[in-house]
């Protein structure tokens, strides 16, 4: 099923938000603008938080708010169940910050997500926002995004708000921000990402930041040409120095052998017609002269 | 950070839990023990280096002895050997087999497909990692379970026939099992060696669990790191990575921290470690974080690097203060950004740091300072 955003002002659960986190960022988001219109707690059903009713289950909260979204913040080992269950509820698309997920629950969680035409976003995901319609599902600090027309996409959480506060100081403003997760597997990948930047109008350039580790990249190269993305890509990739068969800090940022260094990324990136910045400070100028 | 990667002899245990041959063994510590373990498993026998560390055999880390007192000075020699730096930390004592063939087999996840594969070639042993992935025959395998018809087809591929074929399919299913029931990430055969008689056996295992789902499986233990701050990192809920060089890099976010060391080493130095403080660090894990970086041995400067969203800019200003009054440190160069920055600045000032407004002018610093 294809990537799509809920509308401006839609409903949007949050499921852990009786949690420290959950609750902090219910009223960030709330704060920004999304329309934080129900939580989901087992067994804090009643209670409100920041301002917001909780829930017992996902299908109350959907009954009453007619979400269709939600933001995860539930421990990893009830990832698969909390997934499973908004799925069955009718949530059609799900945030998932949720960190240290096992890999076949993801894969699981993937599979239910195919059969039912839903979709997570993440895991280990800082989240999605979309500044011109002041809809953040997510962690991000919104100070460092604007409004415009680059579709940042990256696998990393500080790095995408880094890059997004240096394009957003250069006046370059972003029409979305998207974190596909720091683990080895993404439940929506770059290229998914990427054919979203390609139906979306509103879309005039691409950032992609990438990371050593995996063939993401790789594939998202492959696919730029595959259907002819005709949108300037601007890409950079995080870890040309890193030493090989040592994880570094996200469990997915592992080179093995030859498979994930930063020059198999950056080559086929360049072979797929995308300029390279070697630092984040020259991503602006690069998206800038992206057209020529 | 920690990996859950087992020795070969933990990996062998895991096999013979699920059916899978392996050669007749026993694990020793000394090499007196070692020479007993070898009359007992017979002669020729095999004294094996347990490192987790790839490239044992080109290290030397394997030996085949003849006799008793062979065994004991070879094993001696394998005890203080290193292995890309990593020191023996046992050694397995296994029978000789003798064999005409050697396979390999594993069951790993594919991250681009987003499945499990099993990878099978008729070539094994150290040259496999010079074998491009499109020369090995593979079949998904599905979260469920791989099909006998399935295992049959990967044997088909490999061209396998007779009693070997036979073994070598049920080879595949245990080996499938056992990756699905343990949740490892990595479940590898390599060499599969193949008798005279045409049966199989596993002659080294290579397993990684996955580390995201040890709380299912509390029997597997961590493997604490041979590096004594690489465990403390990981207790203290940060990533620290050592490396080489003169400037510790500290940042708070993994991706940014990769990011700083591309510019050292673009500026011609060369990082200490990786340390990632992690997503909305407190003041007691940025004081952990500093601490470990204030007994790098190597570290002759201190980079920190903080883009503040989730995590509080004065709170890692704080903390470094606070170190910095305990004891002596390396000097500390610092990139405040985001939120509450002008603060974090005035903190930092007042203990003596340098704060540069951008990533660029504080890795020039730092090493202008190093290299001085």
């Amino acid at each position: 099923m294809t990537l799509e955003f809920p509308e401006e002002g839609a409903p949007v659960l949050v499921q852990g938000i009786t949690g420290r986190y959950g609750s902090l960022h219910a009223g960030l988001m709330r704060a920004y603008g999304t329309r934080i219109a129900g939580g989901v707690t087992p067994g804090k059903g009643g209670q409100t938080v920041q301002g917001v009713p909780v829930y017992d289950t996902v299908r109350e909260a959907v009954r009453a708010t007619g979400a269709a979204a939600s933001v995860l913040f539930v421990p990893a080992q009830s990832f698969l169940s909390a997934v499973e269950e908004a799925v069955e509820a009718g949530v059609k698309l799900l945030v998932a910050i949720t960190e240290h997920v096992p890999i076949r629950d993801c894969l699981a969680a993937i599979s239910t997500c195919e059969a039912s035409g839903a979709r997570v976003i993440g895991p280990n995901t800082p989240g999605v926002i979309l500044p011109s319609e002041r809809l953040k599902l997510g962690i991000m600090p919104a100070p460092s995004f604007r409004e415009g027309g680059v579709a940042l996409f990256s696998r990393s959480g500080t790095l995408m708000y880094e890059v997004a506060d240096t394009l957003s100081r250069a006046s370059i403003g972003q029409r979305v921000a998207l974190g596909v997760g720091g683990d080895p597997l993404n439940c929506t990948t770059l290229t998914e990402c990427l054919d979203w930047a390609a139906r979306d109008d509103d879309v005039e350039s691409v950032v992609v930041v990438g990371e050593i580790g995996g063939d993401a990249e790789e594939r998202l190269a492959r696919h730029i040409t595959e259907i002819g993305f005709s949108k300037p890509v601007v890409g950079y990739i995080a870890g040309r120095s890193a030493p090989r068969e040592k994880h570094m800090g996200h469990a997915g940022a592992i080179i093995y052998g030859d498979y994930g260094t930063a020059d198999s990324k950056i080559s086929a990136l360049r072979a797929a017609g995308a300029k390279i910045a070697m630092t984040t400070s020259e991503i602006p100028s690069l998206v800038i002269s992206g057209g020529s | 950070m920690e990996t859950v990667r087992l020795l070969e002899y933990e990996g062998k245990a895991i096999f013979q839990r699920y059916g899978i041959p392996v050669p007749r063994s026993e694990l020793s510590m000394t090499a007196e023990e070692a020479a007993a373990s070898a009359e007992e498993v017979g002669f020729p026998a095999v004294v094996k280096a347990q490192v987790l560390s790839g490239g044992r055999g080109k290290a030397g880390g394997i030996a085949t002895v003849q006799t008793r007192a062979e065994a004991r000075r070879e094993a001696e020699r394998v005890l203080k050997l290193r292995v890309s730096g990593e020191l023996t930390r046992a050694l397995l004592v296994e029978e000789s087999v003798p064999h005409s063939d050697e396979l390999y087999l594993s069951i790993t996840l594919d991250r681009g497909r987003r499945e499990f594969v099993a990878l099978a070639s008729r070539t094994g042993g150290v040259e496999v990692s010079s074998l491009p992935r499109e020369a090995m025959a593979e079949v998904p395998v599905p979260l469920s379970g791989l099909s006998e018809l399935c295992a049959s087809s990967l044997a088909t591929k490999v061209g396998l026939e007779g009693r070997t074929r036979a073994e070598f399919v049920s080879l595949v299913l245990d080996l499938e099992k056992l990756s699905r029931e343990e949740e490892c990430e990595l479940a590898e055969i390599n060499p599969v060696a193949v008798r005279d008689d045409g049966g199989v056996v596993a002659l080294d295992s290579k397993v990684v669990l996955d580390d995201n789902a040890i709380f299912r499986h509390p029997e597997f233990s961590r493997i604490p790191p041979e590096d004594p701050l690489e465990g403390e990192a990981a207790a203290n809920g940060f990533a620290f990575v050592r490396l080489e060089g003169g400037v510790a890099v500290v940042g708070n976010g993994a991706g940014l921290v990769l990011s700083t060391l591309d510019l050292v080493s673009d500026a011609g130095v060369k990082a200490a470690c990786f340390l990632d403080l992690g997503g909305g660090a407190q003041r007691e894990r940025v004081e952990a974080a500093l601490r470990l970086v204030r007994r790098l041995p190597t570290a002759k400067a201190v980079l920190v690097n903080i883009f503040g969203g989730i995590t509080r800019t004065t709170d890692v200003a704080e903390g470094l203060r606070d170190v910095l009054a305990e004891a002596p440190m390396a000097p500390v160069f610092a990139r405040i950004s985001g939120a509450e920055e002008e603060d974090a600045r005035t903190i930092l000032a007042g203990a003596g740091v340098p704060v540069f407004r951008n990533a660029q002018e504080a890795v020039r610093a730092v090493a202008a300072w190093v290299s001085r």
